[in-house]
């Protein structure tokens, strides 16, 4: 498995003599420079095959392995994830979405060749709004294709061998004005582009974040990806992907915080005795353990449901980003708390903890804020609440087994809308019925489940001006509701699949009693006291973890 | 293209996606012009998205969820509609 052979080469973060280290990942940071150490890891095991689908030559066939492959990764060096590799998926994908196959076979042999491919969507004036961006590739007298404009902000954009840059194709308004263009750097005249400076940041500082400008720089006739004046649709489709995997991998973040905070609490003495015998301390590892639970959870019935419900996921692959960022930023916080000052310093034993800190807020800003996510979802609700929320069938019962078969990935059948269809609401009201489930999680279930019966009733009544921008604030919070009514049929189901496998952590109801607990108070219900034993249990759980050195994950790795 | 058969269906899905685009709008049907691009009512790509989804519940028909974005007049979806139906139409029409 690369995921285990990463770990190894990685090697023991705390050991200060090692080049790939929590030290060395420091320097690099401190310095602004990319992780080069770590960068020949990745080379050494031809980690950009992760990328590239298997009938390419690569070993992207699915999405719950490559979110296992690259979860060590964010763990030692989120810089090194996105750097390395994300912002190259993140282009790539567009490519696997549109491509032909001329178009897909160059980007496969660059990567497989060890290169980068810039993803240039974005330009400071436009932010999230991308369909609004400036860069225009339109045709001169002569017919070819001239790019005018700029991208910035772009990861790799000075060293990439190849770029997809996303422009305005045609001046009228409206969704089919836009496309993707595939260009390679030694395709384009030097004179007709220049970089852009670097964009120093405050986190994921061994990014190298550039952009270019364009000065009617002709690019080759077959630059274009797909059908022009479909980059739009070409987007949303392939974000549904990117969307899917990076706050999945960005999980690793949480685990590398869990394992920071449980050294220093295993460590740290005050008033006699450890501070791991305080219970307050407990309840805030515990909270965190959890809170990566459910992120993992929803990941991975996320990533199942773009191979089993393709033509659903444009609603789950936003909500879950959604979800996953909000508990992966606030559990980080939390646990920010526990090291107190510590936390703070730059350097010492526990430094790490404040670079990832840093490092994770492009997870929930980034590649769509947590707003446009929402905004994804909530021009769909309308209609989940006239269809499938008042009855469906449940999705096929793999999508819940973590691990399980899955068949291939299907960029064709990824679509711009669920069309109504919710098939993970109807397995939340399934699971109501399910024989033997204890007391305290089916109280919380029931919560969850009156949730989407409110849902409907509100999300029935929205207003035309409610679906878009102008949506009032409050309005935002209905696919924020429905992200967690999600994310606790992820668990639960989960949990009622794997429950017959009796020596699995999986199967003992405990962590899924706190997960549907924990979500049930994000929904801003009363989930009744706190079960003493379930933080001591789990806090236990997370020191254990610590000290063998393994993963905090569902899933073993 | 399809003769006379199809006239009685497409006054009644004019007017209904009249009112439909003037609901969104937030106008009155009477000032939406069929052969006026949906994007010139302020009416976005998401509009266009739940446009789509409307239309596929008021006609019991699969629409692509795109079909707003390359249809985008009330007058180049009902072409495109009676076109997809054919003969069929008339029975499908609710409105
Ligand atoms: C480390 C790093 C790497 C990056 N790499 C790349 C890259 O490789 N390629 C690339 O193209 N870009 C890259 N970016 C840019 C990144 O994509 C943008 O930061 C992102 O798209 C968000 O845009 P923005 O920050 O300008 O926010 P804006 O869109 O300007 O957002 C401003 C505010 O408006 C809110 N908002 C926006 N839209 C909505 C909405 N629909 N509803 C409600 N509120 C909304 C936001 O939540 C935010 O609060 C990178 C950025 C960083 C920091």
């Amino acid at each position: 498995m690369i995921a285990t052979e990463l770990e190894r080469r990685f090697g023991d973060p705390w050991d200060s003599g090692n080049p790939t280290g929590h030290a060395a990942v420091l320097a690099a940071d401190e310095r602004g420079e990319t992780f080069a150490a770590g960068e020949q890891v990745l080379d050494a095991v031809g980690l950009n095959a992760e990328f590239v689908p298997v009938d390419l030559g690569g070993r992207l066939a699915r999405l719950d392995h490559l979110i296992q492959v690259m979860r060590p990764v964010f763990r030692r060096d989120p810089a090194l994830g996105l750097g390395y590799g994300v912002s190259s998926l993140i282009a790539a994908v567009n490519v696997w979405a549109a491509g032909d196959a001329s178009q897909r076979r160059r980007v496969a042999d660059l990567l497989l060749a060890g290169g980068r491919v810039a993803a240039g969507y974005h330009e400071l004036a436009h932010g999230n709004d991308f369909a609004g961006n400036d860069l225009s590739a339109l045709p001169g007298p002569d017919g070819v294709l001239r790019l005018n404009g700029r991208k910035e902000v772009i990861a790799n954009a000075g060293r990439a061998e190849a770029m997809v840059l996303f422009a305005r194709t045609s001046s009228e308004p409206g969704s089919r004005s836009h496309s993707q263009l595939l260009a390679e750097r030694a395709d384009l005249p030097a004179g007709a582009f220049r970089d852009l400076p670097r964009f120093p940041t405050s986190g994921m500082r061994g990014v190298q974040l550039g952009g270019l400008e364009f000065r009617d720089c002709p690019v080759p006739a077959d630059t274009v990806l797909g059908v022009p004046g479909h980059g739009v649709e070409t987007a949303l489709r392939s974000f549904q992907i990117t969307r899917t995997v990076l706050p999945a991998m960005a999980t690793g973040i949480l685990e590398a915080g869990l394992d920071v905070t449980a050294r220093f609490v295993d460590a740290r003495m005050l008033y006699g005795r450890s501070l791991a015998d305080m219970p307050h301390i407990r309840s805030i590892l515990a909270d965190a353990f959890v809170d990566l639970l459910i992120c993992e959870c929803l990941a991975t019935v996320t990533a199942r449901s773009v191979h089993l419900l393709p033509d659903e996921t444009s609603l789950y692959a936003s909500a879950s980003k959604y979800f996953i960022a909000t508990l992966l930023t606030d559990a980080v916080y939390e646990l920010s708390r526990v090291l107190g000052a510590q936390f703070y310093l730059r350097d010492g034993e526990y430094g790490i903890f404040q670079k990832h800190l840093r490092d994770l807020p492009p997870a929930s800003f980034g590649h769509s804020a947590r707003a446009t996510c929402l905004g994804t979802v909530l021009p769909q609700l309308p209609r989940l609440a006239r269809k499938a929320w008042r009855g469906g069938d449940a999705p096929p019962s793999e999508v819940y087994r973590p691990g399980g078969p899955l068949p291939p990935l299907s960029f064709d059948r990824l679509t711009l809308s669920s069309g109504g269809r919710d098939s993970h609401s109807a397995a939340l009201t399934a699971a109501l019925d399910a024989p033997d489930v204890p007391a305290d999680l089916r109280r919380h279930l029931l919560v969850a489940a009156n949730e989407l019966g409110t849902l409907g009733l509100e999300c029935a009544a929205l207003a035309p001006r409610d679906l878009t921008v102008d949506a009032r604030p409050e309005v935002l919070e209905l696919p924020a509701r429905y992200a967690a009514v999600l994310a606790a049929t992820a668990c639960v189901n989960v949990w009622l699949h794997s429950r017959d496998r009796s020596e699995d952590f999986l199967a003992d109801p405990q962590w899924v009693t706190a997960a549907l607990r924990r979500i049930a108070g994000r929904l801003g219900r009363d989930p009744g006291p706190r079960p003493r034993h379930h933080d001591e249990a789990l806090a236990a759980d997370v020191l254990a973890r610590h000290r063998r050195g393994g993963g905090f994950g569902l899933f073993g790795l | 293209m399809h003769g006379s058969e199809l006239a009685p269906m497409e006054p009644s899905l004019r007017s209904w996606l009249r009112e439909r685009v003037a609901h969104y709008a937030r106008r009155e049907p009477a000032d939406i012009d069929p052969s006026v691009s949906l994007t010139n009512y302020g009416l976005d790509s998401v509009y266009a998205l739940s446009l789509c989804g409307d239309l596929e519940d008021h006609l019991g028909v699969v629409l692509e969820p795109t079909v707003v974005w390359d249809h985008p007049t009330i007058e180049a979806l009902i072409a495109h509609v009676e076109e997809m139906l054919g003969g069929s139409s008339r029975r499908m029409d609710a409105g």
